[in-house]
């Protein structure tokens, strides 16, 4: 029996050395990912009795404050949202059961003042009792916030607007959305209850649709079509596409038809005027393989590195290497169909990269970190994320969505002495009536902001929406507002 | 032999040491001066402690040196993270650790000889069988958390299940030594396979399959598992064959498969295994809690006291581990594991070291509970395997645990006992020691 009693030991020494390998990935090697978990709330128990800066709109609007409280709970504070259910997907919420979330996760360190900056410019604090917190300035306009909000009414959809020369987000709102204040309170119980009530939710409230949502861009992505068009040298702006009702689609039975069924065509700059999805569909063919990389250049595959828990989504496109066996993919792929999804967000940065000489800014929704005595200690660096085209493409592209507005599908987007450019989508789904889009970017001649808009399954007009109809007033209000006319 | 009592003496005390050092640590974060009742409850742990040394010196006085010192240090660092997690918990936990005692005590009193045991072993059976039913019968059965294995007699709450672990492992040494021969040799063939004939393996295969479908019908996958690893290890070491192991493993995989199959806790509990993070906040809220304590703890700890190991539910029963991992990091981690390694290498070597079949099975037996239970639970809270709740052995609250667990310490420490004389005595003794050879 010895041998065997041997083996069987053996074999119960090599699962405990199972257990301490297991340990050590869980410890040493995962360690850092785990105890930073956005959903590991030990971090954030352990700041929610410290003092708390306040989060503050550029425009000095207070969106999250402390306040001391006694509530007959081991804790001290209660954080509270004054504007309720207006910016719970930017500014997030700081919860002791659920962790942190947005703004109030990403900046916790400046919030509670354990930023270096913060620390030395509080020396003097010591001496007369302040405490060294920081208060978090975001880019976001509230006036431009809230007529993001009125605009987009009780329709389901986001708005996205930033500065195309910075990465400043100016205003960022989804609908539906709910107040977070039901999950900073000091009651494990009730955070519980409200959390699962919202998750439960079939409008799920709690999805930050502007970032962390993907849809069909429809016509919109026809921006990016061009780009790499141009781009690559396949066309020019003044290169003929024939007048067509619709595209037979290579290896199928199947054809693509234009919006209507009507014949559209003429050249580059005409199509995209018109919107012609006969066009874009060719395009897509001709560019094939190319097409994949002109797209990732915009950004598409990637996440968008904005400044917020939990992380945007990232956009997808046509697949590498698949043109040959799918080549109708890539047609779809021209008119925003098919293979592409994209969040509002990421076609918000596709605008600004064209606004912007075709470099798109990294995106971020808080501007600078003040300290009590409202000194700015630290500000956040604007840098390059996606050199997605040339200027002079960039320029062209900008041209061609001038004309979208003046007299194509944008017109419902003109502000008076302001040269709007803009591309409208609408964008086929298979679960109801098409989502209604809009892109845009203002003054044309010196962009200052560059918007996206969608309404989700047409909002009010349902099966009637087209992008230009439902989603174009919107992006006219919010811009209309930012350039102050 | 009486330098093994003054090792185990002075490695006692160490342990006893490491324990009051413990306590007082866990309780600066909150009062920054030595708690009140700290003199309180060292002094019974140290009584408890003097006790079952004495015990030992007088009943078992040639037994092993390190089980016992190691059972001590582990129930230490399992009472000091009681207290932390709960102070109520942690006084209950003295009453049980006197409980474990007395029945440590009692085990060394009754049980003079080991060989005494294989005699009874159908009267065992019956009774860890019993052991198994109790739960289920009506009126005194009660179902906490889910799963039926407690019975509840006035304010008194425990699991027979516990028991039946120990009694049943007698019965299995007993008929296997008995039977080994027949079930080694086996009476058919099948291509490469020689089986034994299903009159001698069926006892067994019954016995087996009814204390699984009881567990099963208890919801204690746990328990289940671990019956299947010890019995199936028992077999291997008696006969030698891997073709039994082989059987076991079939067997464990089938059944695995049709619980699976059958019930939907089985099915939760091996979807929030695989993937628990679409569900971190509902069915896998337990496991990604415990990911986190071990995220959080890292390799030196968040020390003792200054972690949030009350986030994970069940700290003190199932996830007591997590507990630990969290506040004393990584390397107090691997320190429990090491403990118990040294535990179980301990009792192999018992079991080595017998001279006669059946304490040399039922030793192995009862340390392959020990290891697998460790494996199980550990397993189970690291994500090694689906996490199913059985307790640590000598840490995790819980009094029918402790104080069975504290007879496998007596009935090993017995057996040792026993190796040492039969050892020391052989040229005095000229006839073997009286009592029924097995039949």
């Amino acid at each position: 029996m010895n041998r065997a009693i041997g083996r069987v030991g053996t074999a119960v020494i090599a699962l405990m050395l199972v257990l301490v390998g297991m340990l050590t990935y869980l410890q040493v090697i995962h360690a850092d990912d785990l105890a930073n978990d956005p959903r590991n709330v030990r971090a954030a128990l352990k700041d929610i009795n410290l003092p708390r800066g306040p989060i503050v709109t550029t425009d000095g609007e207070v969106v999250a404050r402390s306040v001391p409280v006694d509530d007959g709970t081991e804790f001290d504070y209660q954080r509270e949202y004054p504007h309720g259910n207006l910016y719970p997907q930017v500014v997030g919420y700081q919860s002791f059961v659920l962790g942190s979330t947005g703004v109030e996760r990403t900046y916790n360190d400046h919030l509670v003042g354990r930023d270096p900056a913060l620390r030395l410019e509080g020396i003097g604090d010591v001496f007369s009792g302040q405490e060294a917190v920081g208060t978090v300035v975001l880019s976001l306009d509230h006036q431009l916030q809230e007529i993001a909000r009125d605009a987009l009414g009780d329709q389901r959809g986001s708005v996205v607007a930033l500065d195309p020369t910075t990465g400043e987000i100016l205003a960022m709102y989804s609908n539906p959305t709910y107040d977070p204040s039901g999950l900073a309170g000091h009651d494990t119980k009730q955070i519980n209850q409200v959390y699962k009530f919202l998750s439960a939710l079939p409008d799920k409230p709690d999805l930050s649709r502007a970032y962390r949502e993907r849809y069909a861009p429809g016509s919109t992505f026809k921006t990016v079509t061009a780009s790499v068009a141009l781009e690559t040298g396949l066309a020019t702006p003044e290169t003929p596409y024939p007048e067509i009702r619709s595209l037979d689609l290579p290896l199928t039975d199947a054809e693509l038809s234009n919006f209507g069924g009507q014949s559209c065509g003429g050249t580059l700059a005409v199509s995209f005027r018109r919107s012609c999805n006969t066009t874009f569909g060719q395009i897509g063919l001709d560019l094939a393989e190319a097409f994949v990389a002109g797209a990732a250049a915009f950004g598409i595959g990637d996440v968008p590195p904005i400044d917020l828990v939990p992380e945007a989504a990232l956009s997808i496109g046509p697949r590498a290497g698949t043109f040959q066996d799918e080549q109708p993919q890539f047609a779809l792929a021209g008119i925003g169909q098919g293979p592409v999804s994209t969040t509002p967000l990421q076609m918000a940065l596709i605008a600004a990269g064209i606004a912007n000489g075709g470099v798109i800014m990294e995106p971020h929704v808080v501007k600078e970190i003040r300290d009590a005595d409202g000194d700015v200690v630290r500000t956040i660096p604007v840098r390059e994320w996606k050199t997605a085209i040339s200027p002079v493409t960039a320029q062209a592209v900008g041209a061609m969505m001038v004309s979208v507005v003046e007299d194509g599908t944008g017109t419902a987007a003109q502000i008076s002495g302001v040269t709007v450019a803009g591309k409208t989508g609408t964008a086929q789904t298979d679960t109801g009536d098409p989502h209604a889009w809009f892109v845009a970017f203002a003054p044309a001649e010196a962009p200052t902001i560059a918007i996206a808009v969608l309404v989700e399954h047409g909002g009010s007009f349902g099966s009637e929406a087209t992008g230009g109809r439902v989603a174009a007033p919107i992006a006219a209000a919010v811009m209309r507002a930012h350039l102050g006319r | 032999m009486k330098s093994r009592r003054n090792v185990e003496l002075r490695l006692g005390l160490l342990a006893v040491g490491i324990t009051g050092l413990g306590y007082v640590l866990v309780q600066l974060p909150e009062k920054s001066d030595i708690p009140a009742d700290l003199w309180f409850f060292v002094t019974i742990f140290v009584g408890l402690y003097v006790l079952a040394h004495m015990a030992v010196l007088q009943f078992a006085p040639n037994a092993d040196p390190s089980l016992l010192p190691l059972a001590a240090m582990l129930n230490g660092i399992g009472f000091v993270t009681i207290s932390r997690l709960d102070p109520d918990l942690a006084r209950t936990q003295v009453g049980w650790m006197a409980a474990g005692m007395a029945a440590f005590f009692g085990t060394l009193v009754v049980v003079r000889r080991i060989r005494t045991l294989e005699r009874y072993r159908y009267t065992f059976l019956l009774l860890g069988l019993l052991a198994l039913l109790l739960p289920l019968a009506p009126g005194i059965g009660k179902t906490i958390n889910g799963a039926r294995l407690w019975v509840g007699i006035g304010p008194i709450n425990f699991q027979p299940g516990e028991a039946a672990k120990v009694l049943l492992v007698i019965f299995f040494a007993a008929y296997l030594v008995d039977k080994r021969e027949l079930l080694s040799s086996g009476s058919r063939r099948l291509g490469r396979l020689v089986l034994p004939s299903v009159k001698h393996l069926g006892p067994l295969l019954l016995a087996w399959a009814v204390s699984i479908l009881v567990m099963v019908m208890q919801k204690d996958l746990g328990s289940s598992l671990l019956f299947f690893a010890v019995f199936g290890a028992m077999l291997y070491a008696a006969t030698e064959r891997a073709a039994y192991l082989i059987t076991a493993l079939v067997l464990f995989v089938g059944g695995a498969t049709i619980a699976h199959r059958l019930f939907d806790h089985v099915q939760d509990r091996v979807t929030t295994w695989l993937d628990p993070w679409p569900v971190a906040a509902d069915e896998g809220f337990q496991v990604v809690q415990s990911w986190f304590a071990f995220g959080t703890g890292g390799f030196s700890g968040t020390g003792l006291g200054r972690g949030n190991p009350q986030l994970i539910p069940n700290a003190p029963t199932d996830f007591v581990f997590s507990a630990i991992g969290e506040e004393l990091g990584l390397i107090g981690a691997v320190a429990v594991i090491a403990a118990i390694l040294m535990f179980v290498g301990s009792g192999f070597r018992i079991a080595l070291e017998a001279e006669r079949p059946f304490p040399k099975l039922f030793a192995a037996g009862l340390t392959v509970i020990m290891g697998v239970q460790t494996f199980v639970i550990i397993g189970g809270v690291t994500r090694v395997i689906p996490l199913t709740g059985v307790t640590l052995p000598f840490i995790s609250y819980g009094g029918s645990s402790l104080v069975a667990n504290f007879v496998v310490l007596g009935l090993l420490l017995r057996i040792s006992d026993d190796n040492a004389r039969a050892r020391g005595l052989v040229r005095r003794r000229t006839s073997a020691p009286t009592g029924a050879t097995p039949s």
